[in-house]
């Protein structure tokens, strides 16, 4: 068996022709043809054993996970598809050799045909669901990379993405189809599958998968109400539409009613939907193409017309009904591919598709007519040729169901009528392009082809006439092979001969050939009834559905993203507040168990200065300054209640920080607006946000009090107990900072290192207006660096910098630390600044501050590091007891390093960022002291 | 006391998150520094609230839980980066559109007063 | 205290090629555009391998910080006025989130006495009634928190904008940075609060499935109103998100491990289309990545294939690794009375991509205008860079099966990962 190399070796043809790409395009084409022959032969090869009604498969895993195997399958209905595939693919090789001009990109013609052609093959072969699936979904990208070949054209590009549109969503339906077909088979097998036919049908979820596949497959085969991409798909250059709309694409929707055949049809929901739909579109399709100027627009309502009576077949509840499907797969994809490529034939020697100017060609050129004319002929079903032979099948059938009940009989009187505009539009296209005087107003002169460019119409032609004359020596075999693989069960007795006596399938067929006849005989009549309908432009209808969807979307979009912060930040805490506050409804004591203590005057006086200063903060929030006054008075407060419940760390960090950021806060003031515009908020919007901030602090409050009337079982006597013996530290929060939770403090540097190179990032792009005169147009000050200040700091500054290392060093076991020494050391060299200016400072501090930021960071990194030297966790801290002469005993901790690149850290940032800032208003200064 | 300490708590949270719903940047910095000395206060008190209690070995026989000031400094750090960082960022958006408006302009459909 | 396991590595192993690819990328030039651009690139990296790692929940928020003041610093690289106004936003949003982090980290400790995940996962089993009901405000308002940081609805606005403005590299780094937030989800909701957290048990879980269906549909009309390539795939990250956020709703071992596949093909396939867009930015002038006609690109059968094979990626079509994630996503959905929303969101969320991206394609590619382009300017850096990360997309379906393998492993270490002893062993202080 040979058959799982043949979608490989196609695929690996997508090569050829990027790599021939400099040879002539005749050898071009010539190599790239190598692997579909070689892939041709292989299938053959395997044909035996297939006609023999056997079917084969192999598997290899994939992605276990999605059940996704590799695995291929052969059998007649693969077989036959396989055969067209390959044997039409490598006719429109050739004859796209002739048809594309020197401007196309011949490799890339052929490596997406090629894509494509591996697409289909690995569509027909699939075992594995999600398999097929993959290789469907790679057809409609390939489609659409052929579509718009000529991406210049607009007509192209939209036609290429209304296809890929209309066939995309198809294939997700299918997707949610096959994983329903899944779950409940437990397997994507498709022989695995098949065994549990019954089930399937049976199951719940039918209907549902059903529906799935259905929208799949008619997305693919542009059945009603999906049929209005195909037109428009013509676009393509017309090898592609020969190959795509008449032998493969389309058909991979039919390929997929038959695949499934076995599986889901035999219930009433399968012939009622799939029944209509083929006889709609068989209908609507014939009569469309009626009215068709352009000769592959004609064609293509023909397709869709053809693919709707194969849907059709596929419907109907007679056992000989699939087999004239399968039939009629065959006859229509080799006389609509011949008939495409007359068409593209016309068109490049004459250089126009309008059946009103192409009249009497015969004259010109008569071999090409004399194919097309018995191509259409075909297609039109009259006897001796392939279509004749399906046709009737079909029409027997029709008489046979009965699908509708006593309303049956319609079904045979349609397929009657649809008959006859099939032999109408068919004598159009033979007696308008061929006959009918002479052509009008053509830009040259039609003549014959190029000899071999003509060759694959002949081929195919051949075949029509071969099957239309002996059926059963030529197709009989695959015929009866591929039935079986549809119907997956005995085949009934069926003949293929062409004569079967006086019958009605043969009446029908002579009223249709009459009737087609008298309607085309009498277009004229038929043009002007239609006319009085406005004709819908399927690609305008479809570009304007979905642009006003674009449109709405956007509107809509527009009103939800509207650029607001206020909005955002309104619905942020909505979101927290909900999310926060709905579990404490269901709270009945708020009060825990541990109870309240009694209010003394400290904290009544903490209290009322803290609520009065962040109530005047919020009330003068317009008087920038104030607000910044009345700020830096809660943060006092805070650390002053910092102290009262125990924690002098906090106490000291929490100022230090305060003074620093009011510093920051007042330069910034500096080059901003002193007072907030006086532009009103809506009052809705005022209380709302009034509303919601009070809501969500009630929620913090109530659970901030909940949980201070608790009691917490908490891990901290770990702390506590450990402090001293694993940290070697008496003050328990440094120790918990710079060892057991040295992760966090390392954080927190990094974090104040990247604020300072943030900041210098903005900086350096920063253009800003001070003013040096306040409102009443005086002078902010009138000495630049006021004596007294630069007197008093500079004598502070030695008593500062002792004071943060005493604070420094003691840290470990009293309050203290890094962090808060770097905060005193930076106020006091800032407190230099502003009393000196930044270019004194620059003459005699020549430190950068960013490497100080640089090596803090990486003394805190190093130190943890360093543990690892002693086989322990990173930032384990490491201690002992020394003793020094004159000193006494003393304690070493691998602490302290961590402590110094967290007090470098600080100052490099604190500095950093201040400085850089500080330089700004001198610059400013400076430029206005200059006016 | 704990109502009182609880009360403080939300009604900074309060007059933090209304400033933060304003639209202006500097009045939004304002409001960021007030909702985090709440945040502070509030994780702070997490442990439970104790007076007299400092956590130094030795200096007394009952210990305030010293996990949640460790992680109150490490959020005050954290805090004052990002507070130094957003005031930045508002003088530079300044700088660039010529106002302070949170979102670059000053609406020009803002409700006006009426007369 | 840091934590790895099978999720953790597989996370950490992402942003690190991701960061490899984007670091290249950026080598090319846009490094020079502002100072600092390397440190940033690095810190950000390393807050979001510690979020990735930590075991320790206030560590976490440590983490946190690091990547967001990071990805405040790289998001105003380069200037300009569009960005700084979009981090503002960005800013001044994830200032409330940080605060609220807070007072959902104080909640959760003063409930359950711990910050160890772990420990923690163990003790919320164990509180009695009125703690739980605390625990649960604590845990929920951690969703919100995430819920920012993962752009999930309502909290989603400030992502399309400030991914749109900010230069490529960071955009393509910042395609991690949602995931972060639903990592934590994961972590917390999912584990934490979990299966076995007694009466706890899933807290998140009644909020995460309308919100996640709610994202995927905003997402949608989004991305459909979108006008640049930018705020398209910006869009996209919303709808991914979402998606992820019905992944995390179902709870089951094959939806983690599915949305584990997931999460690693949206990250690669979106962080590779903001580096194609920045090279179309820079060479489409003044027309930028806007879906308006505009002179030819150089090098479009190059940018062109690439551009197709990302949005097949993104679409969710075969061959790219897209359609392995969405199948594994569908698969894993079997209760009927979620499939109908979570299939119909999913698909149709595909859909909106593919009519998307196909108009961006085909405008950006095709509708051109003028004469030919100048010369090329495409440094060879970028277009390595945005290969690496497009390779590795059909890898991760030829290899699907040990990648999904992976995923497994990483799901089933989220799933039993706090009830069983390891990590408390792992987390010695």
């Amino acid at each position: 068996m040979y058959y799982f190399w043949v979608p490989f070796l196609v695929l690996a043809g997508i090569f050829v022709p990027l790599l021939t790409r400099s040879l002539s395009r005749s050898h071009s084409a010539m190599a790239t043809a190598v692997l579909p022959a070689l892939a041709l032969i292989l299938v053959v090869l395997d044909l035996p054993l297939v006609l023999e009604g056997n079917s084969f498969s192999q598997s290899y895993d994939w992605i276990p996970a999605l059940q996704l195997s590799l695995s291929f399958r052969l059998d007649g209905l693969s077989s036959l598809f396989a055969m067209l595939i390959l044997g039409i693919g490598l006719l429109v090789i050739l004859y796209a050799r002739y048809y594309l001009s020197a401007n196309d990109s011949f490799s890339r013609f052929y490596c997406f045909l090629m894509m494509f052609m591996s697409a289909m093959l690995g569509i027909v072969m699939s075992n594995n669901l999600l398999q097929l699936w993959f290789f469907w979904e790679l057809t409609s990208i390939s489609s659409f990379l052929l579509i718009a070949f000529w991406t210049h054209r607009s007509d192209a590009r939209r036609g290429a993405r209304m296809a890929l549109t209309v066939t995309g969503a198809g294939g997700l339906a299918l997707l949610a189809g096959i994983v329903l077909l899944g779950q409940i088979g437990g397997s994507y097998q498709f022989d695995e599958l098949l065994a549990q036919a019954d089930v399937i049908k049976q199951h719940q979820m039918y209907p549902w998968i059903l529906g799935l596949f259905l929208l799949g497959a008619f997305t693919k085969s542009a059945q009603f109400p999906f049929h209005f991409w195909l037109p428009h798909a013509m676009a393509a250059p017309t090898p592609v539409s020969a190959y795509l709309h008449s032998a493969t694409m389309v058909k991979a929707g039919i390929f997929l009613l038959a695949r499934f055949y076995p599986l889901f049809a035999g219930t009433e929901l399968w012939f009622i939907t799939v029944s209509l739909t083929g006889l709609f579109t068989l209908l609507l399709g014939a009569y469309m193409a009626l009215f068709k100027h352009d000769l592959k627009g004609l064609l293509a309502y023909s397709t869709i017309s053809h693919l709707g009576l194969i849907t059709l077949l596929l419907g109907l509840n007679t056992r000989l009904a699939a087999i004239a499907a399968v039939f009629h797969i065959m006859n229509h994809a080799i006389f609509k591919a011949s008939l495409f490529m007359a068409a593209g034939i016309i068109d490049h020697e004459s250089g126009s598709r309008d059946m009103r100017k192409l009249n009497g060609l015969y004259r010109y050129m008569p071999i090409t007519a004399t194919l097309a004319i018995v191509a259409a002929l075909s297609m039109a079903g009259v006897p001796l040729l392939n279509g004749f032979l399906s046709k009737e099948m079909f029409f027997a059938e029709t008489l046979e169901q009965s699908i509708l009940g006593s309303l049956s009989w319609l079904i045979p009187v349609l397929a009657t009528i649809a008959g006859a505009l099939s032999v109408a539009y068919s004598a159009r296209f033979i007696h308008d392009v061929f006959f009918n005087g002479e052509p009008k107003g053509l830009s040259r002169t039609p003549h014959e082809p190029p000899r071999y460019m003509r060759v694959p119409v002949e081929v195919l032609v051949a075949l029509c006439l071969l099957v239309g004359i002996v059926p059963g020596y030529t197709v009989g075999p695959i015929l009866d092979a591929a039935s079986l693989a549809v119907l997956a069960q005995p085949l009934p007795y069926f003949s293929l001969a062409i004569w079967h006596g006086f019958n009605v399938p043969l009446l029908m067929s002579a009223v249709a050939i009459a009737g087609g006849l008298v309607v085309y005989a009498n277009r004229a009549l038929l043009f002007r009834f239609q006319s009085q309908f406005e004709e819908v432009d399927a690609k305008e209808y479809f570009e304007t559905t979905i642009l006003s969807l674009t449109e709405k979307a956007r509107a809509l979009n527009q009103r939800l993203e509207n650029g607001s912060f206020q909005r955002y930040a309104f619905l942020l805490v909505i979101f927290a507040l909900v999310l926060f506050g709905a579990p404490l409804l269901k709270l009945a004591d708020a009060t825990g168990s541990q109870g309240v203590r009694e209010l003394n005057g400290a904290v009544i006086v903490g209290a009322v200065l803290m609520l009065a200063g962040s109530l005047a903060t919020v009330i003068w929030s317009h008087y920038r300054l104030i607000a910044l006054l009345m700020l830096s008075l809660v943060g006092l407060v805070v650390s002053i209640s910092f102290a009262y419940f125990s924690a002098p760390d906090l106490a000291l960090t929490q100022l230090s920080v305060e003074i620093v950021t009011v510093i920051l806060l007042l330069l910034a003031l500096y080059f901003l607006p002193q007072e907030t515009p006086a532009t009103r908020t809506r009052p809705i919007i005022f209380v709302r946000d009034f509303g919601i901030a009070s809501l969500l602090g009630c929620v913090i409050g109530g659970i901030c009090y909940a949980l201070i009337t608790r009691p917490t079982d908490s891990i901290s006597h770990f702390f506590i107990e450990n402090a001293k013996s694993g940290g070697g530290g008496t003050n328990v929060v440094n120790v918990i900072l710079v060892d057991f939770r040295g992760f966090d403090t390392l954080g927190e540097i990094t974090v104040l290192g990247i604020a300072a190179l943030g900041i210098f990032k903005l900086i350096a792009g920063m253009r800003l207006s001070a003013r040096n005169r306040d409102g009443a147009g005086r002078l902010w000050a009138k000495e630049r660096y006021p004596m007294l200040l630069a007197v008093v700091s500079q004598s502070l500054l030695p008593l500062s910098l002792l004071i943060s290392a005493y604070i420094f060093i003691r840290g470990h076991n009293l309050p203290g630390g890094g962090f808060i020494a770097g905060l005193v050391t930076s106020i006091a060299l800032i407190l230099q600044y502003l009393a000196n200016g930044v270019e004194w400072m620059g003459q005699r501090l020549k430190l950068t501050y960013l490497y100080l930021v640089a090596s803090g960071l990486a003394i805190a990194l190093l130190t943890g590091l360093g543990s690892w030297l002693f086989d322990r966790p990173f930032l384990t801290s490491w201690f002992d007891y020394f003793y020094w002469p004159w000193v006494g005993k003393f304690e070493l901790a691998s602490a302290i390093a961590f402590d110094l690149g967290v007090y470098l850290t600080v100052i490099g940032a604190t500095l950093l960022i201040l400085a850089n800032l500080g330089k700004l208003t001198t610059a400013e200064r400076l430029t206005d002291g200059d006016q | 006391m704990e109502a009182v300490f609880a009360a403080c708590v939300g009604f900074m949270s309060a007059c933090g998150i209304f400033l933060m719903l304003r639209g202006h940047t500097f009045t939004l910095v304002i409001g960021l520094t007030l909702l985090s000395y709440a945040v502070n206060l509030f994780l702070f008190a997490s442990g439970g609230l104790k007076i007299g209690a400092p956590d130094v070995l030795g200096a007394s026989n009952d210990y305030a839980d010293p996990l949640p000031q460790a992680l109150v400094l490490t959020a005050i750090v954290i805090g004052f980066a990002m507070t130094a960082f957003a005031v930045i960022l508002a003088m530079r958006g300044r700088s660039d559109s010529g106002n302070d408006h949170v979102d670059g302009k000053e609406p020009n459909l803002e409700w006006k007063e009426p007369r | 205290m840091l934590y790895g396991d099978g999720l953790s590595a597989l996370l950490v192993c992402l942003s690190c090629l991701l960061g490899f690819c984007v670091h290249l990328y950026a080598c090319a030039g846009d490094d020079q555009r502002g100072p600092f651009f390397h440190p940033l690139f690095m810190f950000q990296i390393m807050g979001i391998n510690g979020a990735f790692l930590t075991g320790d929940i206030f560590n976490l928020f440590v983490f946190f910080e690091i990547l967001l003041i990071a990805s405040y610093s790289l998001m105003v690289h380069g200037g300009g006025k569009a960005k700084i106004q979009a981090n503002v936003h960005y800013v001044f949003l994830n200032l409330i989130g940080s605060a609220l982090f807070l007072f959902a980290l104080g909640t959760l400790y003063g409930a359950t006495g711990t910050l160890n995940m772990a420990d923690m996962a163990q003790r919320v089993a164990l509180l009695d009634a009125e703690q739980q009901l605390i625990a649960k405000a604590g845990a929920l308002l951690l969703l919100a928190v995430f819920g920012l940081k993962a752009a999930m609805v309502p909290v989603h606005f400030w992502l399309p904008k400030t991914y749109a403005s900010a230069t490529a590299p960071v955009a393509a780094l910042f395609a991690i940075m949602t995931k972060v937030g639903l990592y934590s989800i994961w972590r917390v909701h999912g584990a934490i609060f979990g299966d076995y957290a007694g009466e706890l048990a899933n807290v998140a879980q009644p909020w995460l499935w309308p919100i996640g269906l709610a994202t995927i549909a905003l997402g949608v009309i989004a991305a459909l109103a979108s006008q640049s390539l930018r705020t398209l795939i910006s869009n996209l990250v919303i709808v991914s998100v979402g998606t992820l956020l019905i992944t995390i709703y179902v709870h089951q071992l094959d939806a983690t491990r599915a949305g584990v596949y997931y999460l690693i093909h949206s990250t690669l396939s979106c962080a590779a289309m903001f580096l194609l867009a920045g090279v179309f930015v820079s060479l489409r002038g003044k027309a930028e990545d806007r879906l308006v006609s505009a002179k030819p690109m150089p090098r479009a059968g190059l940018l062109g294939s690439l551009f197709a094979l990302l949005a097949i990626a993104l679409i969710g079509m075969p061959p790219l690794s897209g359609f392995v994630g969405k199948a594994l996503i569908l698969q894993s959905i079997q209760q009927p009375e979620l499939q109908l929303w979570a299939w119909s969101a999913i698909l149709i969320g595909g859909l909106a991509a593919l009519i998307g991206l196909s108009r961006a394609g085909t405008t950006l590619f095709w509708n051109t205008s003028g004469d030919h382009p100048e010369a090329s300017t495409i440094h060879p850096l970028q277009i390595t860079a945005i290969l690496l990360l497009v390779i590795s997309l059909p890898l991760m379906v030829v290899f699907g099966g040990v990648l999904t393998e992976l995923s497994d492993t990483a799901a089933q270490h989220l799933h039993r990962a706090l009830e069983v002893e390891t990590l408390l062993e792992a987390s010695q202080w």
